[in-house]
């Protein structure tokens, strides 16, 4: 499998470029000091313009741009995992116990499911966030009771597949409980589907953190991406052509989403043969 | 002026973005004429060209971007800044205020007297002004409105606190007579537009939901004749060319409702307003230097405070809420002080366009703005902070952070508003300058309305904080007297901080009953040096007014005060009235009005839509394919 996944080639650069990410982000407090992110001892002046001390100028603190993206991965790293994490955990949970249980249980479960899928997702994840406190925290629970409907749709099907196989029934037949059945024989099976789903969602998480930040909605003291968008067109860079105080950012944003894109595609085809022929 | 040719679609998304942002910003709960800043609450949709077609017609038009909204054009009900501005030109006050200096000078009224008791003021009503359907403008007028306001309540909603002191009101002949229960040292500050008897008899019964807006156009004796409203799209005023001061040079002017002062710049720069405020530095620097826009930087008639919850108190001195038992320490208000660099807030948050914080009254009002010594002053010294901390038994834990005298943790709530730009970057520094000092602050950035809700219930321990004072400081000094606290817990009061000081209530009742000016200066003075040293409310700094207007549509229009002041939120309509159109150039101008460079917008919109839009296309996607996913099954 591994090797399958290694011959292609979009998602062997997403994944490179993911590790890379992550280490830089990882080991960001080794090369960027507090004071560097400091507001009100910034190094340098606010909005200033590219140059040879600052490469990308510096944000509307006076703060180098560079430290700016790099400290900003962090926070948007962490909130699309931990986002990933609850949603992919919501949406495993109900796919199983609806397929597994089939019924009325399986009936009422999609139907919830259906529910939350046709909501938009921004406008319920805007809505919970205003009404719980501003915060990374709500960002990431906002994300993941939004985002999980999906993971579960996924899920049951897999899980109805699985059921239908005579070894279940055999299981079954030996006297499996239900608890026996759904962790040993169908968790295993759907367990790679959710790790397709789970980096398919992050770079949906990662982006709608975003979004979230940028509407003011995410605790604007924190450095990340979002609120790095949402402090420049606060203090109207937009309208002033400062483009150095967008890009980066925004194109931290893009390449980080894309290149969870490319490897979560990448693993369905290496799981779900049958894809290929469609891609 | 025909309308340019507006490529303004790119905008749409930029602005309904902006507009999602503030879903749930309420209307202002703003009262009184002292009103907290209504900018950053934006309008709900976008201006159309099509509905304008009175402003098309003949003659010199001049186009005003906004960005608040109208909460009623009833002159009765309206509290927030832009109709306040806006009756300024459709109804003459009882007074105006000069625009060289904003001394009281007269309006409706000519001249007036007052009786030795100081309780009754006789005021001689113009002679010859007409409103605008013909009718005679009287002494009569003026007492109806104001005997209005003194029997329904309902009509006392936006300006009742001008009548409060008011016994009875009578008009005989030319004289207008007020007599009062107690002096009033305010009687030539009376901001209420006066309205004619014989349309608003009609509206007595529904006074409190009357908006003043379903017939047009709206009869009035000011400057300009409101000819046309559509909320949050376009408001159009005609010059009333029988005003007693004299005609307008504009034959029409026009406010234009914008989302954001993004959208604004953009419009200005190519043409499709005349005019734009509260410009943040950014913005402001980038229309500096343009060809045929002129920019405009003045002191600004705001002051931005950090309060202190006292501990939240009832008129009759019931606590509630929960602020920090700290911040009833003087001398740990006063180390906040010291800690704070306020010029770095001015040279960072305002880009140098403002002035560092001291008396409550900002220094454009200069007879009564107030400033400390300098060896008194709170003047940015951490040392000296910590020294006072320290010598206040608010000692420092291993990690550097302070605890209360008790050694309980000390934390506190630091709150501000997310549509007010100020407050994102100011809180950011004033939790480092705190933190420098050894005090844990959490942040919190929350919508207009439950930053409201949660002060009103008492439960905060700092909280950004800023209002607009009038020529007569009366209103903005009312706010911070005990008598202005809640009637019972949560329940809302006039009161700006729960703050209750005997010296300064007492030398309240002092200034209102004073009407010698230079001995009312100094009451008002000594109120703000209370203040001060009580270090409840902590002015930041004063923000200049940034604005920018066409050079090629306005010739030249008045400021206020002289030589450096505003043509946005005068006391008075001395911008718009003297406004002149410039020389016939300006037509041929109109193709050299497209913006030279928006490099960062279309930057900044094409992040917006990979931010917001991707968003929403992965989820399609993925939703698409999962729907394949249950075919496969």
């Amino acid at each position: 499998m591994i090797a399958d996944f290694r011959r292609r080639r979009a998602g062997m650069v997403g994944l490179g470029f993911l590790v890379l990410t992550a280490l830089v982000a990882l080991a960001a407090p080794l090369f960027i000091s507090a004071n560097d992110l400091s507001a009100a001892f910034a190094p340098g002046t606010p909005r200033q313009a590219p140059s040879g001390h600052f490469l990308l100028g510096t944000d509307a603190y006076g703060r180098s741009m560079v430290d700016v993206t790099i400290w900003g991965a962090r926070i948007s790293l962490t909130v699309g995992a931990l986002a990933t994490l609850l949603a992919v955990g919501i949406g495993a949970l109900v796919g199983v116990v609806a397929g597994h249980f089939g019924g009325w249980t399986d009936t009422v479960l999609m139907r919830v499911t259906d529910w939350f899928l046709v909501l938009p997702v921004l406008v319920l994840a805007t809505a919970l966030a205003s009404v719980l406190t501003p915060g990374v925290g709500t960002v990431v629970v906002a994300i993941g009771v939004t985002a999980w409907p999906t993971t579960a749709r996924v899920v049951r099907a897999q899980t109805l597949s699985v059921e239908s196989r005579p070894y279940i029934e055999r299981a079954k037949a030996l006297g499996g409980g239900h608890w026996h059945v759904m962790r040993v024989h169908i968790l295993p099976n759907v367990m790679p589907l959710m790790l397709a789903q789970a980096t398919l969602t992050v770079s949906a998480a990662i982006l709608t953190e975003a979004t979230l930040a940028f509407l003011g909605l995410s605790d604007p003291t924190k450095v990340s991406w979002g609120t790095t968008l949402q402090l420049a067109r606060t203090v109207g860079a937009f309208s002033a052509g400062e483009w150095w105080i967008l890009m980066p950012p925004g194109v931290a944003i893009v390449l980080v989403a894309l290149a969870f894109t490319l490897v979560g595609r990448a693993l369905e085809q290496v799981l779900n043969p049958r894809l290929q022929e469609r891609m | 002026m025909p309308f340019r040719n507006p490529r303004r679609r790119a905008f749409a998304l930029a602005a309904a973005l902006a507009g999602a942002a503030v879903l749930s910003a309420p209307a202002a709960a703003a009262s009184g004429p002292a009103q907290a800043q209504a900018r950053g609450a934006h309008s709900q949709s976008t201006y159309s060209e099509a509905d304008t077609a009175s402003a098309s017609s003949s003659g010199k038009t001049l186009t005003v971007g906004v960005t608040s909204t109208i909460d009623s054009l009833s002159p009765f009900l309206a509290q927030r800044a832009l109709p306040t501005q806006i009756h300024r030109l459709m109804y003459d006050f009882l007074t105006n205020y000069d625009p060289t200096d904003d001394h009281p000078i007269g309006a409706l009224a000519t001249s007036w007297t007052t009786s030795a008791d100081k309780l009754t003021w006789t005021y001689t009503i113009r002679d010859g002004m007409k409103w605008s359907d013909g009718q005679p403008v009287t002494a009569a007028d003026a007492a109806w409105t104001y005997n209005l306001m003194m029997t329904n309540p309902d009509a006392a909603t936006a300006n009742g606190n001008f009548v409060a002191n008011f016994a009875k009101v009578t008009a005989t002949g030319n004289q207008l007579v007020i007599t009062l229960k107690q002096p009033q040292s305010t009687m030539l500050a009376l901001d209420v537009p006066i309205v004619p008897e014989h349309i608003w008899a009609g509206h007595v019964k529904d006074i409190g939901t009357f908006n003043n807006d379903t017939q047009f156009p709206v009869v009035g004796d000011g400057p300009f004749i409101l000819t046309g409203y559509q909320k949050d799209q376009y408001l159009t005023l005609d010059a009333n060319p029988d005003y007693w001061r004299g005609k307008p040079a504009f034959d029409h002017l026009v406010f234009k409702f914008y989302k954001d002062a993004d959208s604004e710049v953009e419009a200005l720069k190519k043409g499709e307003i005349d005019f734009v405020d509260g410009l943040t530095p950014a913005q402001y620097e980038s229309l500096k230097g343009q060809s045929d826009i002129v920019t405009n930087d003045a002191p600004g008639k705001r002051f931005y405070a950090l309060a202190v919850n006292p501990g939240a108190t009832t008129a009759t001195g019931q606590a509630f809420g929960d602020g920090s038992p700290a911040l009833q320490n003087q001398q740990f208000r006063q180390a906040l002080m010291y800690a704070i660099d306020t010029k770095t807030l001015v040279t960072k948050t305002l880009g140098g366009y403002g002035t560092t914080g001291s008396g409550y009254i900002p220094p454009v009002f200069s007879t009564y703005h107030w400033s400390p010594d300098p060896s008194t002053a709170y003047t940015y010294d951490p040392d000296k902070a910590n020294q006072m901390l320290d010598a206040a038994g608010f000692k420092k834990g291993s990690d550097g952070m302070r605890t209360m005298p008790d050694g309980k943790p000390l934390n506190l709530r630091l709150m501000g508003e997310t549509n007010r730009p100020d407050d994102t970057q100011d809180a950011t520094y004033v939790a480092e300058f705190l933190k420098a000092v050894g005090i844990a602050t959490t942040t919190s950035l929350v919508d207009q309305g439950k930053l409201g809700d949660t002060e009103v219930a008492g439960n905060f321990d700092l909280a950004f904080d800023s209002w607009t004072a009038n020529p007569d400081p009366d209103a903005v000094l009312s706010i911070q007297t005990c008598a202005t606290r809640p009637s019972a817990p949560g329940k809302t009061g006039a009161t700006d901080d729960f703050l209750c000081d005997k010296n300064f209530d007492a030398l309240y009742a002092k200034q209102i009953t004073e009407y010698d000016p230079a001995t009312r200066a100094d009451d008002v003075k000594q109120m703000e040096q209370v203040l001060y040293t009580d270090a409840y409310i902590n002015v930041l700094y004063y923000p200049d007014v940034l604005e920018a207007y066409r050079s090629d549509v306005i010739g030249s229009w008045d400021k206020q005060p002289q030589p450096k002041g505003v043509y946005w939120g005068q006391d008075g309509y001395w911008s718009f009235w003297s406004a002149k159109p410039a020389a016939a150039s300006a037509a041929s101008g109109s193709s050299s009005k497209s913006s030279s460079s928006s490099t960062g917008l279309v930057i900044g919109i094409v992040v917006v839509i990979v931010v917001v839009v991707g968003g929403g296309g992965l989820v399609l996607m993925r939703r698409r394919r999962t729907a394949s996913a249950e075919e496969r099954e």
